[in-house]
């Protein structure tokens, strides 16, 4: 076997700007030779480095003794030689055997540190990852499966598929999709231990097996490339600084040939009436408080350019409106409840003056006002949409 | 191989995956040992809390394991890898041929694991070795897999490395 074919499935690269050093992929040669050119890049990167060199290894999926023993001998080395260098090894909390291995490096030399990256991912994080979110995404989930069980197959959703919801949150949706669909796999991944422990709860109660519950980073997933014929990504993209990144993980982990379905929102777009002026003036404000924690609810129409800017072809987008005649009003209403509670919370966070928040909220009261009122119309918008990975 | 019959008092451990092959093809392409662990971690872990996290953990051990055999093994004779499980713990039994010196050092390599100074000897391989011995695999796997680990010599040539890996409690 050529070294170039086990070249292949790992980067090794330094950015100098940032003084980081990032190994990722699967690095298991047979010998040091076949690594020979990243050490020496390695080798490269310390000496160029001032002050604190970053080893980001968040990436790296795999990694055998050889290629360990190798790096680290030239991470120990330069310690020796270079008192004015500190190294900071990066882990991730996902990949669990690196942070176990790594650490020891801490132990040999004071001069490396070893941290494990988490969170803070997005400025909104602390929020969607609350246990308080949980009734709000089971009540969201219910109205839109209504409308999603008709829309899914029309964007590639069908028997027999391999299927991944990325940011599952509680992972109802996985539970709906393979009740209705039985695709021969499902992986759901989500960045939220409580959510992730409620979906197998769930899952268990409903005596649900086969779907694969992980814990993992949406911007940096474990999953291999071209592993599934479909790929969901419900609300979530809105709610990333970078929804790129996220598309490009996204085109990463489907097949070619296979279609990637993305859910977003419009919030100024939320109606309702009567009270229709209150109702539009709290969600035109919503939208201009989330974009203060870099979440953009306005995305739902501009799936179609995300998604054609992140290489996908044949792209489908279509909307549709949940609304409080759907099913129970009362669903509806709950729903909203819970956003006042959030969304209040979020603006207080902001330092957003009293008299406004009492204000913000009377917007959402009048939503559901408008919800159960027995002659009212209250809309929430969604646009669903895929694209194609080509061939 | 039948690890379960040879072992009675531990029927517990339940099968779940064998694999056998010669050594000679075993040896004849060093990617087997990636493919086969990524392979069988993958068969394993899907009824694990978080089946992906699992497999990457398992495959990890699972590949260190087979690059032993493939870096000691002796080409003649067949390579057997068979998978237990026993509530949160898998068991890796591999079987392979090795030269009599080879067995001699798995023997002192194995104790090694189970001695009070066993992480100091990881520490000092790593910083001192220049290039990384089959001992420090087996530290490895005790030290950062939690692995418990045991040697099996009675079907001469080979031998029988026997890890236990707690890996669920690790993973989730
Ligand atoms: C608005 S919720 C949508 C959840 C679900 N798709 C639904 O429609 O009910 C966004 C989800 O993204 C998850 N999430 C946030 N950051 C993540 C990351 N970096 N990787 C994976 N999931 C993440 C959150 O934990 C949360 O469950």
């Amino acid at each position: 076997m050529s070294t170039a074919v086990l070249a292949a499935p790992f980067q090794a690269v330094f950015d100098a700007n940032s003084q980081e050093f990032s190994l990722a992929g699967v690095i298991r040669p047979r010998s040091v030779d076949e690594i020979a050119y990243s050490i020496t890049e390695f080798r490269r990167a310390i000496d160029e480095a001032r002050g604190v060199l970053y080893i980001n290894v968040k990436r790296l999926a795999q990694m055998n003794n050889t290629a360990f023993h190798a790096f680290s001998r030239v991470v120990l080395d330069a310690c020796r030689t270079r008192s004015d260098i500190r190294f900071v090894v990066v882990t991730s909390s996902v990949v669990g055997w690196t942070e176990r291995m790594f650490r020891h490096l801490g132990k040999i030399e004071p001069q490396i540190t070893v941290e494990v990256y988490d969170s803070k991912f997005y400025p909104g994080q602390s929020f969607v990852e609350d246990t308080s979110f949980i009734p709000i995404l089971r009540a969201q989930t219910k109205m839109t499966w209504r409308h999603e069980r008709t829309i899914l197959p029309r964007h590639g959703m069908r028997p027999g598929i391999a299927m991944a919801d990325i940011c599952c949150g509680i992972g109802d949706f996985a539970v709906l999709a393979q009740k209705e669909f039985q695709p021969a796999r499902i992986v759901a991944l989500d960045h939220s231990k409580p959510s992730l422990a409620y979906a197998r709860k769930v899952a268990a109660e409903f005596g649900v097996t086969g779907i694969e519950y992980t814990y993992g980073d949406a911007s940096e997933m474990l999953l291999e490339d071209n592993q599934f014929d479909f790929v969901t990504c419900r609300h979530s993209l809105q709610i990333f600084n970078q929804p790129e990144l996220l598309l490009k993980e996204l085109y990463r982990i489907v097949k070619p040939g296979g279609r990637v379905y993305i859910t977003n929102e419009k919030n100024s777009h939320c109606l309702g009436e009567p009270r229709a002026q209150s109702i539009q003036w709290t969600y035109n404000e919503l939208a201009r408080l989330l974009s203060h924690f870099e979440m953009d609810v306005e995305l739902g129409p501009k799936s179609r350019r995300y998604l054609a800017d992140a290489g996908f072809d044949d792209i489908l987008v279509e909307s549709f409106m949940i609304t409080n005649l759907d099913g129970d009003p009362q669903d509806f209403a709950d729903v909203i409840a819970g956003w006042e509670k959030m969304f209040a919370a979020m603006a207080a966070r902001h330092g957003e003056a009293p008299e406004f928040i009492d204000r913000f909220r009377q917007g959402f009261r009048d939503h559901i006002f408008a919800a159960l009122h027995p002659k009212g119309y209250a809309g929430w918008p969604i646009w669903a949409a895929s694209g194609r990975k080509p061939l | 191989m039948n690890a379960a019959q040879r072992q009675p008092a531990e029927a517990k451990f339940e099968p779940l995956l064998q694999f056998e092959m010669e050594m000679g093809t075993f040896l004849s392409d060093w990617h087997h040992c990636d493919q086969l662990s990524n392979f069988m971690a993958r068969m394993i872990s899907h009824n694990r809390t978080d089946p992906v996290r699992h497999s990457n953990f398992f495959s990890s051990a699972l590949n260190e394991l087979l690059e032993v055999s493939f870096r000691g093994g002796s080409p003649e004779g067949r390579i057997g890898c068979s998978v237990f499980r026993q509530g949160p713990k898998e068991r890796v039994e591999l079987s392979f041929p090795c030269s009599p010196t080879q067995r001699r050092f798995f023997r002192e390599a194995v104790a090694r694991t189970h001695k009070g100074d066993a992480y100091a000897r990881y520490l000092d391989a790593i910083s001192t070795d220049l290039a990384p011995s089959r001992e420090i695999v087996l530290l490895d796997l005790a030290i950062n897999f939690d692995a418990e680990i045991r040697l099996e010599e009675d079907d001469p040539p080979s031998i029988s490395i026997i890890v236990d890996l707690p890996l669920e409690g690790i993973v989730s």
